[in-house]
């Protein structure tokens, strides 16, 4: 008895039960809901059973539905040049910002700090201040891009097929570059500087010096700020509700944003369950580079 | 905690019978909750508050809910059993609950109604709120979209001001004249949004030309598909029309960057705030002349949920709140959904004379369905209006997918 008592002050059981207590929290508020949306995909789910947890199986049906369905593959298409443009245009610009706070001018820390801005505005405001920019008659970036002389008459960011899904991807880029920019920069900053001093020693260029040194210290960093952007990108919501509502005709509609209005504009839960599935398959491989790239970080 | 609670409940109501109130207020009075998206200055909280100050026994009380989220937190409410007694539903949304036994037939209880005739209203609204020949709520309000047109700029353009365009050909070539891109001016301003916006406009022009829901690929839809491409392919309207809703299209209308504009009522009073110049409204054109009319029909409709525990006392609270309809023209700036009400000037000419217009238009009014599953249907015309007007698809080609899904979705 007062072995375990003592094993619960310190020992097995304290450490045990520190752990149980968020897994708990973690398998109720985010395990549950996930068991419950793969399952509803494989059912038949009506708007009166939503209440119930036993609807008749159907098995692959709705992922056999859902691919028959035209819109399916390109929406599926929009979702990857999404991800991989946003991931890339706030990687790059983040990356660079990050090193040019690096070279500490003076207000470099307050600039930086200004920069988090756009991170801390709620994604709905940011969609209603860009609808604004994007809008094709009177849009800023129309009148900007018109007076530098870089277009003739106005692009309808968000009506014209051809480009609304780079519409809403701009705004993502500047949504998310600043935490790229941070997390970056956290980064960078945990590189000894007497490393860079050898390497000048020793005559490494400015370009040596980043590819040799900044480069594979910074290694971890990438790889959770890439993941964690896949899942950010995944996650991006609401600026397709304020900007282009996935249209028109579905040129710039998303999984996230369909599973979405599958389930809630149409009440075809299933199908939104579906898509929902399908993305957490992606989740869950961003989620295994994140954790094995600070896995060592731990180790440390 | 319990002798505390009875304790002052019991101080409270000696207080209050000293002033009258309390003695209606009886040991098995009756709770009705009445869920709707009406905020204040809307008629269901109003309507309400007045109620509940005539002490009839039933205490009422309310919950906004916002517009988005009012079906899903109905039916979740309704699966898990802790519907509300009374909500004011979308009309398109009425028979998908209906149709599930979900609102409670009112049949029999309207025939014996002394207040709740339905032959006083107009056939759209009350087609709505009907499943299979029965009746499962009543209509709260109606509105319809007719033209908007500024008659300055028709002056400007050599365009008689007193006589708008009566038929789609001379829509166009009205909104050609109109169009000025020097001055930032389109023709004509509407919404072709991938929502339930989209289907509320094109329905409309769809029906005059004789095509309906079920049966979209008429020769006629396709012709309207096409006038619609010709506004956006000419630049008659802006490409945005594509994306923006309603509200924001007339927007475009009341900052004088649109000579016409197709909506409803509800803009009527931004419009006299906002717009400084001479406007009208005029019935939609019709394909040509002598045509039959249409038009589209929204708003919201009263129903009783079928799990209420208080089915009666429901029942006079309905009939109390139709007994208000007179109140909507002045009160609330909104069109009862019946004939038999007399128009009510609200002291604003053009608005007076902007309502009698819309009064027309309401008798060709169309519900949308009623159908269970019109989000399906809707979002198949949502389509074919979007690939047709993106060039992605012919109009013909869209309003053929279209009707191959409506197809399935009717069985």
């Amino acid at each position: 008895m007062k072995g375990i008592l003592s094993s619960f002050v310190d020992g097995k059981g304290f450490d045990i039960s520190l752990v149980a207590l968020p897994l708990t929290f973690l398998l109720t508020l985010s395990g549950l809901p996930l068991i419950y949306n793969v399952l509803m995909s494989f059912q038949q789910v009506d708007l009166f059973s939503l209440g119930t947890f036993w609807r008749p199986f159907v098995g692959l049906k709705n992922y056999a539905e859902l691919f028959a369905q035209p819109e399916t593959w390109p929406i599926f298409a929009n979702t990857a040049v999404f991800v991989v443009s946003s991931i890339a245009g706030q990687f790059l610009i983040g990356f660079g910002l990050a090193l040019f706070f690096w070279t500490n001018f003076p207000g470099a820390s307050w600039l930086r700090g200004l920069f988090l801005v756009s991170w801390v505005m709620p994604g709905l405001v940011v969609g209603a201040i860009w609808s604004w920019i994007l809008s094709g008659d009177f849009g800023v970036l129309n009148f900007l891009l018109r007076e530098s002389g870089l277009t003739d008459g106005n692009v309808f960011w968000r009506s014209d097929p051809n480009y609304s899904l780079w519409g809403v991807i701009l705004a993502n880029i500047w949504f998310g570059t600043s935490f790229n920019m941070i997390l970056l920069s956290v980064g960078l900053s945990a590189i000894p500087t007497d490393l860079y001093e050898a390497a000048e020693l020793d005559g490494a260029n400015a370009w040596q010096r980043f590819r040799t040194i900044t480069l594979p210290m910074m290694r971890s960093s990438i790889g959770a700020i890439l993941a964690l952007g896949l899942i950010f990108t995944l996650q991006q919501f609401d600026l397709f509700a304020a900007i282009t509502n996935g249209g028109p005709n579905n040129s710039s509609n998303v999984a996230q944003y369909w599973a979405w209005e599958l389930s809630f504009r149409q009440y075809d839960f299933a199908k939104g369950a579906t898509v929902s599935v399908i993305m957490i398959v992606f989740v869950v491989l961003a989620s295994i580079v994140y954790v094995r790239s600070t896995r060592h970080e731990v180790r440390r | 905690m319990g002798i505390y609670k009875y304790a002052v409940l019991g101080g409270a109501c000696a207080l209050a019978s000293l002033l009258n109130l309390c003695v209606a207020a009886k040991a098995d009075d009756a709770t009705i909750t009445v869920w709707s998206q009406d905020r204040d200055v809307r008629p269901a909280p109003n309507l309400i508050a007045d109620y509940n100050k005539l002490n009839t026994g039933i205490k009422v009380e309310y919950r906004e809910v916002p517009f988005d989220d009012l079906v899903n937190e109905a039916l979740r409410a309704y699966s898990t059993g802790q519907a509300p007694d009374i909500i004011a539903v979308d009309n398109p949304e009425h028979a998908l609950f209906a149709s599930r036994g979900a609102f409670l037939d009112l049949t029999d209880r309207i025939a014996k109604s002394t207040v709740i005739k339905p032959e006083v209203y107009f056939p759209g609204p009350l087609a709505s709120t009907m499943w299979e020949g029965r009746h499962y709520g009543v209509p709260k309000a109606t509105n319809t979209i007719a033209l908007y047109y500024n008659k300055d700029m028709f002056k400007a353009k050599g365009l008689d001001p007193d006589r708008p365009p009566q038929t789609w050909d001379e829509l166009v070539d009205a909104a050609r004249k109109l169009t000025d891109p020097a001055a930032n001016v389109y023709g004509i301003a509407f919404s072709a949004k991938a929502n339930e916006e989209g289907t509320f406009q094109f329905l409309p022009w769809a029906q005059m030309a004789g095509a309906s829901y079920q049966n979209i690929n008429t020769d006629g839809a396709v012709k309207a598909l096409d006038i619609w491409k010709t506004f956006i392919d000419e630049r008659l309207a802006s490409p945005d029309t594509l994306t923006r809703g309603q509200s924001d299209s007339t927007a475009t209308f009341n900052s004088g960057n649109a000579a016409m504009a197709i909506s409803g009522p509800w803009e009527l009073d931004r419009m006299v705030a906002e717009a400084k110049f001479d406007w009208g409204v005029a019935l939609l054109p019709v394909p040509e002349e002598g045509a039959e009319r249409s038009s589209s029909m929204g708003d919201f409709n009263w129903a009783i949920f079928s799990s209420t525990k208080h089915p009666d006392e429901a029942f006079k609270v309905l009939e109390y709140l139709v007994s208000q309809d007179h109140r909507m023209f002045r009160d609330f700036g909104l069109l009862p959904a019946r004939t038999d009400i007399p128009f009510a000037e609200t002291g604003e000419p053009l608005k007076d004379a902007a309502l009698k217009v819309f009064l027309e238009q309401l008798k060709y009014a169309k519900p949308r369905g009623p159908h269970p599953e019109w989000p399906k249907i809707s979002k198949a015309i949502q389509e074919a209006i979007q690939a047709a007007l993106t060039g992605q698809m012919s109009s013909r080609e869209a309003l053929d997918q279209a009707a191959k899904k409506i197809k399935v979705v009717l069985g």
